[in-house]
């Protein structure tokens, strides 16, 4: 049954969110398809951040419903959701100061872990293998992003592309079926941002959902095959990154038209 | 220059801090050993102020095991030291059994403690978990001397059973004291590593990202005050068979208070040599300047201030005219 319904991917309809007066997002909907890096733009304050806040759990929206490989994510929060696979980043660096790069991408594998209370006190065999077996995941997931090198630093000696890779290494670490990633690039400078791209390309899988959000356009013309444009709370166009291109609303938003309102 | 190639330049000082780790272990293992080998030349009163200070130095770290992984701060521990340390007297009255039982009671009677106060005030956090954490010890004395039957009221019970008969209770005291907490602190150095450990650092420095890695807040919250109200209470079970005798006296409002104080001495450090310096100042300091009275709590109040203001000297330049402030 999960192989027919995996196909769905991660699924948003008719999502509407408001904080009180302030009507935040209008009945936006979205299909982020596995296999497919799927991209989200629109100016600031467009919703971008809400709608994504709404995908990871983190906000309800007042109407609309959201489904995983075809099972309902209603009612679910952050943790529930990490728990059916989906990860996420965050657009201000979301990392411990007091762990090593490596210890944080451990953290990525808290769920996957299987060391009891007992273990965590006294060293056990089993506990020394779950141990290895899971800094052997996080190097690896280092390593896919070419930070390994930096396994043992700390996070405040580290520049922020490395920390943007080493948070994308975190969400990787676990083997989701679905990544989203809050504005990826920013802070980054062009070197920095053309890496991350490489990455992102390289670990994308057939069975994997990838969500970007972001305000750089470049980035997501060249990293995304779908792409989903948000104004005002709204979805104002959707499709290929050529559609997007010739798109005239798109262009009336980005070339800043004040026209229109 | 790459990502990857950024990385490399923060490498420079890891080999001399490797250097600098088998320098910290060496000295605490000369530590260790000059305890261990104390007993031969120290007699009677040392020896026994420092049993009390091994098991007081437990009990700052169960508070500073809180700030630490649960960035929360406690001043209703001696609610926890309490329960451990009448576990042991009761047990021995009512059951004749000996610490060989009634310790590990202790840590799970305080762990069930800890959860059972946790798990209401799993939404509390700073300031406000703080004041409820107040009410215990504020509540401590009232229900010790309420449940007299069992408590012995204001008088105490006495705890007189020996874990290994035969050996002087000095020395009983002084080496079981020392080696649980030896044996503590090389739990907390391997629980630092652990997948528990490193959610709870997570769960503390970033909420929400850990949230969105399945660590919720108040699994976070509940463990990390269960685990040390438990290891609280296991520090109260060692108070007792140390000092022989529990009585509401030695848990009023002021001892909790006086866990945070040795907490805080030790800057919240888990390592035996922060505990011991912790545990030192809160037993010791008392007990040398007992002619002082009244002024301890002053000392305290004193050292407090000088220990926040060296160790936020960082921070304080800001208070520094703008053109010094580097």
């Amino acid at each position: 049954m999960t192989d027919v319904v995996s196909s769905d991917g991660l699924v948003a309809e008719g999502i509407s969110l408001a904080f009180g007066g302030l009507q935040v997002l209008s009945d936006v909907s979205m299909i982020l398809r596995p296999g497919v890096i799927t991209g989200l733009i629109g100016p600031n304050g467009a919703g971008k951040t809400s709608l994504f806040n709404c995908l990871s759990g983190l906000y309800h929206g007042q109407r609309g419903h959201s489904s995983f490989a075809g099972a309902s994510l209603k009612g679910l929060g952050p943790a529930q959701r990490a728990a059916c696979g989906i990860t996420r980043s965050f657009q201000n660096l979301a990392m411990c100061p007091d762990l090593s790069l490596l210890e944080n991408v451990l953290v990525g594998l808290t769920l996957k872990r299987r060391s009891g209370w007992f273990s965590a006190f006294v060293p056990t065999p089993s506990q020394r293998l779950d141990q290895q077996e899971a800094e052997r995941r996080a190097m690896a997931a280092l390593n896919e992003l070419g930070i390994a090198s930096a396994a043992h630093d700390k996070p405040s000696d580290l520049p922020p592309g490395t920390l943007r890779l080493a948070e994308i290494a975190r969400a990787i670490a676990s083997e989701p079926k679905a990544i989203l990633l809050d504005e990826p690039a920013a802070g980054l400078n062009a070197v920095e941002t053309r890496d991350l791209t490489r990455a992102l390309k390289r670990l994308m899988r057939p069975d994997l959902v990838l969500l970007v959000v972001e305000h750089d356009m470049d980035l997501i013309m060249e990293l995304c095959e779908q792409i989903y444009v948000l104004n005002f709370g709204k979805m104002i166009a959707s499709g290929t990154p050529a559609e997007i291109r010739a798109h005239p609303d798109v262009i009336r938003v980005y070339l800043g038209d004040d026209s229109d309102d | 220059m790459a990502v990857s190639d950024l990385a490399h330049v923060s490498k420079a000082g890891v080999p001399a801090r490797a250097g600098h780790v088998d320098l910290a272990r060496l000295s605490v293992l000369a530590l260790v050993a000059a305890l261990l080998l104390l007993p031969l030349l120290a007699g009677g009163f040392l020896l026994y102020s420092l049993s009390l200070c091994f098991a007081n130095a437990l009990a700052v770290l169960s508070v500073s095991m809180l700030v630490r992984y649960g960035g929360e701060v406690s001043i209703g521990h001696s609610f926890f030291v309490a329960l451990g340390a009448y576990t042991v007297a009761i047990v021995e009255h009512r059951l004749g059994i000996s610490i060989a039982v009634s310790l590990p009671l202790a840590a799970l009677l305080g762990a069930g403690a800890g959860f059972v106060f946790a798990f209401p005030s799993r939404r509390l956090s700073g300031i406000y978990l703080a004041v409820a954490t107040m009410a215990l010890a504020l509540a401590l004395p009232e229900v010790l001397i309420g449940f007299e039957k069992f408590t012995g009221g204001f008088e105490g019970l006495y705890i007189a059973q020996d874990l290994i008969p035969g050996v002087s209770k000095a020395l009983q005291h002084y080496y079981i004291a020392l080696a649980v907490l030896v044996a503590v602190s090389l739990a907390l150095a391997h629980f630092r590593k652990s997948a528990q450990g490193l959610a709870l650092l997570m769960a503390q420095a970033q909420p929400r990202a850990a949230e969105a890695m399945g660590i919720t807040r108040s699994w976070a919250r509940v463990s990390i005050f269960t685990l040390s109200a438990a290891l609280a209470s296991l520090a109260g079970a060692l108070t007792g068979f140390a000092s022989s005798t529990v009585s509401p006296n030695s848990f009023t409002f002021f001892s909790g208070v006086f866990l945070l104080v040795g907490s805080v001495v030790s800057l919240n450090g888990l390592s035996l040599s922060a505990a011991l310096v912790g545990g030192a100042f809160i037993t010791l300091v008392p007990t040398y300047l007992a002619k002082a009275g009244d002024w301890v709590p002053v000392l305290y109040g004193v050292a407090l201030v000088v220990v926040t203001l060296v160790a936020n000297a960082g921070d304080l330049r800001r208070f520094l005219p703008r053109g010094r402030a580097r």
